[in-house]
């Protein structure tokens, strides 16, 4: 009877522990297994698929990575680093005009973007310090608001007010920037500032062809990886990740909350800046007006598809994000065209799924919250058979 | 106090590097003409044939009325120009300069001025010479609302 009662214990537990790592891990192993399945009906080759992939996770991490501050500091996913995009756009348009090309073209517009993005990283602190709870929405909306002050600029007061000489960015009418700017001059610079080709590899029958590596990317994006860790591990970043878990007792024990979480925004909104240039180097073409816009939502996507929530996030998140979120970008058109034979069914299914998974780990978010609320108040009460053996 | 002088002293440093990176980066529009020019009420006549190496590039050559664009980055760069005679088979001229275009955006070169061994063979390029294309009246942007398109009255 006591073996029988155990076993059914021992099973319970197992399945116990299944159904809370697949709670825990629900999107990453959705997203596997969507890629494993989408792969071989795309039939794409492999070293097509890894080099697509090298080039997205150099063009696309840095941004990401610009998220897990904000998040030590408990003011979940920072939808506000859309401002910080503007700012590494207004720095692009003015390194584009002034005809500054190579790396060095790359770290004037990063000098030029990063007071602008500390005064939007600043009044955005300020504005999400009055919301505290809500955070994200106004992260959001805040981004609608400094887009319009971003198109007033763009489109009004530069060629106008503020100097733009090369005529070939300005609209015909005489002031306002077009909509597409050529990046030819820092056009990939970065990713073959230090070239290296590998390959080709022959494992038994399976062939893979030359890939090549931007290392001078991932060489920054390494860096940023080790500021994320050492920052933890500083007085600030202590203070961020009191202030994470408790507010109240952050404030108590004498952080600075207020201020504390301004330069968390700060942070985030700077590298956000530096992480837009990095991507628009990649892409080799600035869209004046849509550029910055899906940056923030395609980031959070990419961080939350990594196993991220909105109060916990690692850099082994933003890789994994990276890589499962952009592999659905490359199958899912070619998989939805060879199943469905139209590519653009596959798309439909790329974004009902990427912005399915926002939802879903928000309400995830939510549900374990409240779970966590429930425990705590059981726990008060007392145990259930705690209290028989009291 | 302190703090306040460390801010200045990165602030300055910012602005130096900042400076430095422009006149390092910035491309130069250098636009090389072969076409006859008058200077001074004398003429000067387009080579017959020129070659010209810009930056130790590929070489362009030219001939009379000839205009072509090379870019350059930094802010000098060597100009060579071989003055051939009019089969392009034997060399006549060769003349070598530095240029510094320094802060400056574009130049045009006058082959014609160069191989006279003139010091103004600097011109300004064409861009700075014509005027801005005219205002058109229907903007052709995507963000622009066509002039066709009428607001509701109602």
């Amino acid at each position: 009877m006591s073996e029988n009662t155990a076993a059914f214990q021992t099973r319970r537990t197992f399945a116990q522990k299944i159904t809370a790592l697949f709670a825990a891990h629900a999107v990453p192993i959705i997203f596997i297994v969507i890629s494993a399945l989408a792969i071989p009906i795309s039939g794409f080759s492999a070293t097509y698929l890894i080099q697509e992939l090298l080039i997205r996770i150099g063009r696309n991490s840095f941004l990401i990575l610009s998220l897990l501050i904000p998040i030590m500091a408990g003011m979940g996913l920072n939808f506000g680093m859309v401002l910080g995009a503007m700012a590494g756009q207004i720095g692009l348009i003015f390194v584009c005009d002034w005809a500054i090309v190579g790396v060095p073209g790359i770290v004037l517009a990063m000098i030029i973007g990063t007071p602008i993005a500390v005064v939007l990283g600043l009044l955005c602190g300020a504005v999400l310090n009055r919301a505290k709870g809500q955070e994200m929405v106004t992260g959001y909306i805040l981004g609608f608001f400094i887009n319009g002050l971003y198109q007033l600029v763009v489109l009004y007061f530069m060629g106008w007010f503020i100097p733009i000489a090369d005529t070939s960015l300005v609209l015909s009418r005489g002031y306002g920037i077009r909509n597409a700017i050529s990046l030819m001059g820092i056009r990939t610079v970065l990713d073959r500032l230090l070239p290296l080709r590998l390959g080709p590899f022959d494992i038994g029958t399976f062939h893979l062809g030359y890939i090549d590596v931007p290392v001078a990317t991932y060489l920054v994006i390494a860096a940023f990886c080790f500021f994320v860790i050492w920052f933890r591990k500083t007085k600030l970043g202590q203070d961020m990740r009191a202030i994470g878990q408790d507010r109240a007792v952050s404030d108590s024990a004498g952080i600075p909350v207020d201020k504390t979480r301004i330069i968390a925004i700060v942070i985030s909104t700077v590298l956000a800046c530096y992480g837009q240039i990095i991507y628009l180097q990649n892409m080799g073409t600035l869209n004046t007006y849509n550029s910055h816009d899906q940056a923030g939502m395609f980031s959070i996507a990419a961080l939350l598809i990594g196993g991220a929530s909105v109060t916990r996030a690692s850099i082994g998140n933003v890789f994994l994000g990276v890589i499962l979120f952009h592999l659905m970008f490359i199958v899912a058109p070619m998989a939805g065209k060879n199943l469905m034979g139209q590519a653009q069914i596959g798309e439909f299914f790329r974004v009902f799924v990427s912005y399915g998974i926002i939802a879903v780990a928000l309400v995830l978010h939510a549900w374990k919250r409240h779970n966590a609320i429930m425990n705590a108040r059981r726990s008060l009460r007392g145990a259930p058979g705690k209290k028989e053996a009291a | 106090m302190r703090s306040f002088k460390e801010r200045v002293a990165a602030l300055v440093v910012v602005l130096l590097v900042s400076v430095g990176l422009f006149y390092i980066g910035r491309e130069h529009k250098v636009f090389l003409d072969n076409r006859t020019i008058e200077v001074e009420g004398q003429s000067f006549r387009a080579l017959k044939f020129v070659r010209v190496t810009v930056a130790g590039k590929e070489p362009v050559e030219l001939m009379p009325r000839d205009r072509d664009l090379s870019t350059v980055v930094g802010p000098s760069f060597k100009l060579k120009v071989e003055v051939m005679d009019e089969f392009g088979e034997d060399v006549e001229k060769t003349i070598e300069k530095e240029l510094k275009p320094g802060f400056g955006k574009d130049m045009m070169l006058s082959m014609p001025l160069l191989a006279a061994d003139r010091d103004d063979y600097i011109l300004p390029a064409p861009t700075v010479q014509a005027p801005p294309p005219a205002d058109d009246v229907k903007p052709t942007d995507e963000l622009a609302i066509p002039p066709d398109v009428v607001a509701p009255t109602e």
